[in-house]
């Protein structure tokens, strides 16, 4: 302060993101991104509210229009009209947190302002088969492969499967997948499903996993993910699992794929409006049926590649989109389900790597609560564990920034840089020994190798070190095996859907 | 009309507050007036005197905090840079970004046989072909060491391989005055004159302070010849937190910023005015190989939060991105090149530089380069930001469409496409089949094949032919001094 007189101090920067903490002596410095100023936030909501009042969305169920009527909505055939109060009183019921409980205790989710999970996403029709490189269709074995992977992955926090399982009864392959997962890993598992029916199971497995109903409610363990349909509506599926998941108090991400150019408009901020009232509309539903229900909001939100007539998952805008939709919901106190660690790239190429890495630079700077979809390559039509396990090291990079770098005097460091003095050296300095090993990231795959050395080791490509540790993982890496009740009991829901599926349909 | 209405129209980005960018700032206020700096040139330890500076053991110079303020008063916040036609077309100042490569890697992989060999003459031109047909890269560094002439006068021939490949503004390194000397005079000639040059500095020195806290005798004299021609100068030091900085990174930064505006004052005080960038490369030591790193995240960490605090003293920033550690253009390079583009670009440095750097700066790299350029597109898009009004947010284009419709074929979407979305140029969007019909290309196969096609089809506007033959001759002149010539 003393040595800075008024006339060379600069007036306060243009810019006004978000405050830092000062609070004492020492502070952390930590990179802080805005998009959208407080002025824009608040115009996209009211523009939200707008449609949602005005052109109304597409219910496609009797239970939820019956909700939405009963709570004040205007409804005309399968067409509801939501006024804002229905939504300010959603917003107000909606959780600020809420945890999820992962079967080890110290990988349980807390979805909370600060946070940043990573995962995989769903639902993929093909795999990059391990021992060939091949692509082939997704199957059942697919989903115990990744999830153990998952497991293993440091910094990977939920798990999804990269794929729809083939090899099974079409109508069974969600539950055979959560089946999967739930024996291959302790971390929290993020389900889906065709059918209503296929989500009462998931949740009777989760059930059983935890201990009993009781037990569940208290302690939830999984998330189940649905979709709204862009544009604004929710088919009668998705409806049926919004309401079960609501009454039942389960974790609930409903979010939607809005393309811009094809199901949205093209314009970036109409993008958002419509996101934001396909999730909102869930919203006021979910909390209209059971007030406090845990709900996250969010969706991927990308694209249409004109000249490839493809959904992006590796443009700039996905990023740019899903940083600003995650400030459009903690501007409205709601977790975000967000998309990073995917790519367009056919292969686990330079292309792949880069649309991972801004991908999920962007969302951890985005503070976004979920970030699913990691390792996607072809446009999420592919799940690859390359792409996961290399996503894995650029997450822990990424992480590495969000940590930031305390400032102190200690840090600052005044007193070691006048010990050391000019043209001395710090190599040796005790101040270097206590500190370095807290402030440096030392990385997994990331070659920092000598040329020399390089070259004699076989001049590996990041993507050689990536398959040897997951070699290595699908070598060595299995999770604790399920309790053996619940095993069972998982294995007989199984058994009894097959039995009632083959009576169906013989 | 709405009143009262405030709008982001770009990113917004910071890693420090105010307070602790003040903390930072007042810490290496007090590392100069404590410490000092280690200043191995007669002149400049006059001048520092003259700024009030106190002189121990011959060369320890402590510099009051005052001297820092009046340099700081004097030193200009915005410098301009031009390009060889003379248009100003690079105003450092504020959040305006441009990037660039880096100077002097011993290294290059060659294109043809993938092997890494020394830099010569031809691939400095080559580089400086690349750069300039780039429509991302704004300025241009040598890239790589010109090996193939004479050692003591490489900077005259780097200079004319560069100048003579490339219109896009250049940043230069020299061997000495002498060298920068020459390089001022061949700059000026190919403008037409000081006073051309003066209006339009279509090169700008890089020199660099030894951390920690030491000012070569070399570099000053450079740094000072360069402030007394009004030269833009980038002076930055690449201090390396455990070895040649503290292991803190806000200790590092601390020092970093010393090295910087002890340079910064005997430049005002050589001529008040003079155009002077600061920043640096403040990287870490990899401790299990002792490489200094140039893919760390702690670079691109240490890199945004200096620009925070260059920013805040109203100068211009150098910066760094577009590098990695990786031998080879491979996914980890693609990785590394990515985020800290990402970060660079969100944090409004001005010439961020090294892009085209592989093996911790040792391989200058033309596919990287060319691979750093599309990444560059990608990641201004993202720093465009959003733009919200009633056009974009499309209310009526949403009603009219209505719930499970569909935007393809509406006028809204035809007139905004093409600015609202970015479109590639390397990154590959085809589907399966397409991509497999088309020989399964992975970006690295494109990269080579966009290399291959630049060097082969791209034409840089050429010098006058008389302009060319007088740069030559000074070239020649210098080598003509050489002892044994």
């Amino acid at each position: 302060m003393r040595y800075l007189s008024s006339c060379h101090r600069p007036a306060a920067r243009k810019r006004q993101g978000p405050t830092l903490p000062e609070g004492g002596k020492m502070s952390l410095a930590r990179p802080q991104l805005t998009i959208l100023s407080e002025d824009q936030r608040r115009q996209i909501y009211l523009s939200m509210l707008e449609v949602l009042e005005r052109t109304g969305v597409e219910v496609a169920e009797e239970e939820a229009l019956q909700v939405l009527r009963h709570g004040g909505a205007t409804v005309q055939g399968t067409r509801a009209f939501i006024p804002p109060h229905m939504v300010k009183a959603a917003l107000a019921s909606a959780p600020p947190r809420f945890t999820v409980h992962a079967r080890d205790a110290g990988k349980s989710l807390r979805i909370e302002p600060g946070r940043v999970y990573y995962g995989p996403g769903p639902t993929c029709p093909y795999f990059v088969d391990v021992s060939t490189g091949q692509r082939r269709r997704y199957v059942r074995h697919d989903a115990a492969t990744t999830a153990r992977v998952c497991d293993a992955l440091d910094n990977i926090d939920f798990v999804m499967s990269l794929g729809a399982i083939s090899d099974v009864r079409q109508s069974m392959c969600d539950v055979y997948e959560f089946a999967e997962m739930a024996a291959n890993t302790v971390k929290p598992i993020v389900a889906w499903s065709f059918t209503l029916e296929s989500c009462e199971e998931i949740h009777r497995m989760a059930i059983a996993i935890a201990g009993g109903e009781e037990e569940f409610s208290r302690r939830p363990n999984f998330i189940f993910y649905a979709e709204p349909l862009s544009p604004l509506a929710s088919n009668k599926e998705a409806a049926q699992k919004l309401v079960y998941c609501s009454r039942h108090r389960i974790p609930l991400v409903y979010t939607p794929c809005p393309i811009a150019g094809a199901t949205a408009p093209a314009t970036l901020a109409g993008v958002l409006v419509n996101a934001l009232a396909e999730s909102i509309h869930g919203l006021v539903i979910s909390q209209l049926l059971q007030p406090g229900t845990p709900f996250v909001a969010g969706g991927v939100v990308s694209i249409m590649d004109m000249a490839e007539t493809v959904l992006s998952y590796g443009a700039p805008e996905l990023s740019l989109l899903s940083a600003a939709l995650s400030e459009m919901c903690h501007f409205l106190g709601l977790p975000m389900w967000s998309t990073a660690g995917c790519t367009d790239s056919k292969l686990m190429d330079e292309q792949a790597a880069v649309e991972s890495a801004v991908s999920v630079a962007m969302a951890g700077l985005s503070g976004a609560d979920l970030v699913h979809d990691v390792g996607f390559i072809e446009s999420a039509m592919t799940g690859s564990l390359d792409m996961l396990v290399v996503s894995d090291e650029i997450i822990a990079m990424a992480r590495r920034i969000l940590r930031g770098f305390e400032v102190d005097d200690a840090t600052l460091a005044t007193e070691v840089i006048s010990e050391v003095g000019p043209a001395g050296q710090f190599l040796d300095h005790r101040h270097t020994a206590e500190r370095f090993r807290r402030e440096f990231w030392f990385p997994r795959l990331m070659d920092r190798s000598r040329y020399d050395s390089w070259n004699a080791g076989g001049r590996h490509t990041l993507l050689e070190r990536a398959r040897e540790r997951l070699s290595r993982i699908l070598a060595e890496h299995h999770a604790p095996q399920l309790p053996a009740r619940a095993a069972e009991a998982i294995g007989s829901i199984l058994a009894e859907r097959e039995k009632k599926e083959a009576k169906a349909a013989p | 009309m709405r009143v009262n209405y405030s709008t982001f129209s770009t990113t917004q980005f910071r890693v420090l507050s105010d307070n602790q960018i003040e903390a930072i700032y007042l810490a290496s206020l007090e590392v100069l007036e404590d410490v000092g700096v280690a200043v191995h040139s007669p002149e400049a330890i006059e001048l520092l005197k003259a700024a009030g500076g106190v002189v121990s053991d011959q060369t320890l110079v402590k510099i009051p905090a005052s001297a820092v303020k009046t340099a700081l008063q004097s030193a200009p916040e915005r410098v301009v840079l031009a390009d060889r036609k003379g248009d100003r077309v690079m105003s450092l100042e504020d959040d305006n970004v441009y990037f660039g490569t880096g100077s002097d890697c011993p290294f290059i992989l060659d294109s043809a046989t993938g092997q890494r060999r020394k830099y010569t003459f031809a691939d400095v031109a080559d580089a400086a072909k690349i750069a300039d047909a780039l429509p991302n890269i704004d300025f241009f560094m040598s890239l790589g060491l010109v090996s193939d002439v004479p050692v003591p006068t490489y900077d005259r021939h780097q200079f004319l391989a560069m100048l003579s490949n490339t219109v896009k503004p250049t940043i230069v390194t020299a061997v000495d005055r002498d060298g920068l000397s020459d390089i001022y005079e061949m700059s000026c000639l190919a403008l037409g004159g000081r006073d051309a040059f003066r209006a339009a500095p279509i090169t700008a020195l890089y020199a660099e302070p030894s951390s920690p806290l030491k000012h070569t005798r070399n570099a000053l004299e450079k740094l000072m010849f360069a402030a007394e021609n009004m030269i833009p100068t980038v002076y930055t030091p690449c201090p390396i937190a455990g070895a040649t900085g503290p292991a803190t990174l806000a200790g590092c930064l601390v020092q970093s910023l010393a090295e910087s505006l002890s340079g910064l004052v005997v430049a005002q005080q050589k001529r008040p005015g003079a155009p002077v960038i600061i920043g640096g490369v403040t990287s870490i030591l990899d401790m299990s190989t002792m490489v200094m790193s140039y893919g760390c995240p702690e670079l691109f960490l240490m890199s945004a939060a200096l620009t925070d605090v260059v920013k805040w003293l109203r100068l211009p920033m150098f910066s760094t991105g577009g590098c990695s550690d990786s031998k080879i253009l491979d996914e980890q390079a693609a990785a590394e090149a990515a985020i800290s583009l990402l970060m660079a670009t969100l944090s409004g440095a001005n010439l961020i530089h090294d892009v085209g750097f592989l093996e911790s700066a040792l391989v200058g790299s033309y596919e990287m380069l060319v691979m750093c350029d599309e990444i560059i597109g990608m990641v201004k898009h993202i720093a465009r930001a959003i733009r919200v009004d009633d056009e974009t947010l499309a209310l009526d284009v949403i009603h009219q469409v209505g719930p499970r419709g569909q935007f393809l074929d509406q006028d809204h979407t035809f007139r905004h496409f093409r600015d609202q979305f970015w479109f590639p140029r390397l990154m590959d969007r085809a589907n399966y089949e397409k991509w497999d019909a088309a020989g399964r290309k992975s970006m690295g196969d494109r990269v080579r094949e966009a290399t291959t096609k630049i060097l082969h089809d791209h034409h840089s506007e050429p010098l006058p032919a008389d302009v060319l033959k007088e740069l030559k001759s000074i070239v020649a002149r210098a080598d003509a001094k050489l002892p044994g010539a």
